[in-house]
């Protein structure tokens, strides 16, 4: 659903590809982010990030011409220059829809969650930052 | 409702002389006691006959290959589930310290390397490791076997085998690490003065808060300032993974000790971890962890972050024992060699430069975590019928 629409949102025009992604019915995005022709709207499960509890990151990819691919969801804490201690593994869901599992922050404080998208020869990365208290 | 909270907290805090976010952060680290959840790896977890076949199976040194060495010659009730020694001595010399048993059912990880993902498959390594006990399989499944009390309770625990001869040794091994971590998830630490501090801020009594003496205060105000936190956080004062804080690593001899990096490496490898046959969560829920844990370079040298609690009870204190005070650790961050610190690691620490005063205001701090009454003999539980 989501792969069609944003073929065709690419086939009119590259820049309406922000409005073409829309999440699937029933997924609330926690965040939206957005660079050079990539959206990526992901949620994580549960909602509510706790300080030394997995969860998982779902995801939404979207993008200009081919459907570009998730590859890669990561986090660090680049104060702390370290990142996580699990590494998450990633499913396709199939329609631009991704699912990390085994993702976990382990101390208080900034996060920086990454995305790393490939498509057309490119690829993007795109981050954001979770604070843990 | 909110507000009225809010300005407790803040009311709370000029009262006492701490920081913005001090009471928010200090309150973190409660409430104490925590009731751990059951293990959903181990279907004997909160199982009274269980529980009373691991206690008498801890106490036992027939468990081991020449009938010398129990799981309590290490684990001392009254040394606070410690030995007092610096490296273990079982069969032979162990490498590293022996760590308290208090509210053990709390962590992640066991050992100090994480080489085991659940409290069950930790209590079997001593058994067969030639440095500790020394037995085998075979060994624990005789045991239990010869035993009419043991047997009984075994029985009971686990369903009576149809041929008593019929089980296996390698249930008979997992059956015994199971009733052992059924009865360490029972052995938990109380209240310590520091609880009650905490219970007062969270309260907003002020009055029941000045009763924690000054100088803990000034430390528990030190012990978030300098971070320790980050690593020692939440009612146990751990965040239950593992990091360098610049403790040497060499063994002499010119061998090392890899800490995490051989523990990932070890878990993952374990016949007995949850992603085998042993692991009684059908749920697949218990297993997330050994499933994605990783080790990086950085992991080279990490150990576990100890719980802070009970330190009174469970010196020298370090992976190796080193310290044999509190005033030496703190010391130690206190003075930081920052060569010593892993290349590869993360940039947490610096030496705090701390001045005496400050060294004695942090040691009164970790001191009132200690529950007093924690280094004792607990009672031995009775199953009618066994
Ligand atoms: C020779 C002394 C010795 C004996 C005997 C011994 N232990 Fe230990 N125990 C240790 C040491 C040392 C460690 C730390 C091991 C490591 O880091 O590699 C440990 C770790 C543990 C831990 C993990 C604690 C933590 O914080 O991660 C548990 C649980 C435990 N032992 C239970 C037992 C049980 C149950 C037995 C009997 C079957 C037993 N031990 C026998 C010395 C001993
Ligand atoms: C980067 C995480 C981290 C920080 C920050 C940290 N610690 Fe630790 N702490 C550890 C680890 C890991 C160990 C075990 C190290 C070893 O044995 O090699 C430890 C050991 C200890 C011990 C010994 C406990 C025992 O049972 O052996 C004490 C006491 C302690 N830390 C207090 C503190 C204080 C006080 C601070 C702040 C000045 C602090 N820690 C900061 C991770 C940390
Ligand atoms: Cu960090």
């Amino acid at each position: 659903m989501i792969r069609a629409a944003a073929v065709v949102a690419g086939l009119v025009a590259s820049v309406a590809i922000a409005e073409a992604c829309e999440p699937p019915s029933g997924f609330t995005p926690r965040g939206r982010l957005e660079s050079a022709g990539v959206v990526v709207l992901f949620r994580t499960l549960p909602p509510v990030i706790a300080l030394g509890r997995h969860f998982s990151v779902e995801a939404v990819v979207c993008g200009d011409g081919t459907p570009p691919a998730l590859t890669r969801v990561d986090a660090r804490m680049p104060e702390h220059r370290h990142g996580m201690n699990y590494r998450p593994t990633l499913a396709s869901k199939g329609g631009g829809r991704y699912v990390a599992d085994g993702l976990m922050f382990h101390m208080p404080g900034r996060w920086e969650l990454s995305f790393d998208v490939e498509g057309g020869g490119r690829r993007t990365r795109l981050a954001t930052d979770v604070v843990i208290d | 409702m909110v507000l009225a909270a809010i300005v407790g907290a803040t009311a709370i805090a000029a009262a006492l002389g701490l920081g913005e976010g001090d009471v928010r952060r200090l309150t973190a680290h409660g409430p104490w006691p925590q009731s751990p959840a059951r293990d959903p790896s181990n279907a004997a977890s909160g199982n009274a006959a269980a529980i009373a076949l691991g206690h008498r199976l801890f106490f036992d040194p027939r468990l081991s290959v020449n009938g010398a060495v129990a799981c309590a010659t290490c684990h001392v009730p009254e040394r606070g589930w410690t030995d007092g020694r610096a490296r273990a001595v079982g069969l032979t010399q162990v490498e590293r310290n022996t760590p308290t048993i208090l509210d053990v059912a709390l962590h992640r990880w066991f050992s100090w390397d994480g080489k085991a993902d659940s409290l069950w498959s930790q209590s079997l390594k001593p058994i067969v490791d030639p440095r500790e006990m020394g037995a085998s399989a075979a060994h624990v499944a005789k045991l239990v076997r010869s035993d009419a009390a043991l047997a009984c309770l075994h029985a009971k625990a686990f369903g009576a085998p149809r041929d008593r001869a019929a089980v296996e040794p390698e249930r008979a091994l997992v059956h015994a690490g199971k009733a052992l971590a059924a009865f360490m998830e029972t052995v938990r630490s109380g209240r310590a003065p520091f609880d009650d501090f905490r219970d007062a801020l969270a309260r907003g009594d002020a009055e029941a808060a000045a009763r924690y003496p000054a100088a803990a205060r000034r430390g528990a105000t030190l012990f978030l300032k300098s971070d320790c936190h980050v690593c020692h956080i939440g009612p146990a004062f751990t965040n239950g993974e593992f990091h360098d804080v610049g403790v040497p690593f060499a063994l002499g001899g010119g061998r090392v000790d890899a800490g995490r990096f051989e523990g990932v490496k070890r878990v993952r490898a374990d016949r007995f971890n949850l992603l085998g046959p042993w692991n009684d969560d059908r749920s697949g829920v218990a297993a997330v962890k050994t499933r994605h844990v990783e080790a990086t370079h950085a992991s080279f040298g990490q150990f576990k972050t100890p719980s802070l609690r009970n330190l009174l009870h469970t010196a020298p204190y370090m992976h190796d024992g080193r310290y044999a005070t509190l005033r030496e650790v703190v010391r130690h961050y206190s003075e930081l060699d920052m060569e010593r610190i892993h290349t590869h690691g993360e940039q947490l620490l610096r030496p705090l430069k701390l001045s005496p005063s400050e060294i004695d205001d942090l040691v009164a701090f970790l001191e009132s975590l200690t529950d007093p009454t924690a280094a004792r003999m607990p009672a031995r539980p009775s199953i009618s019928g066994c």
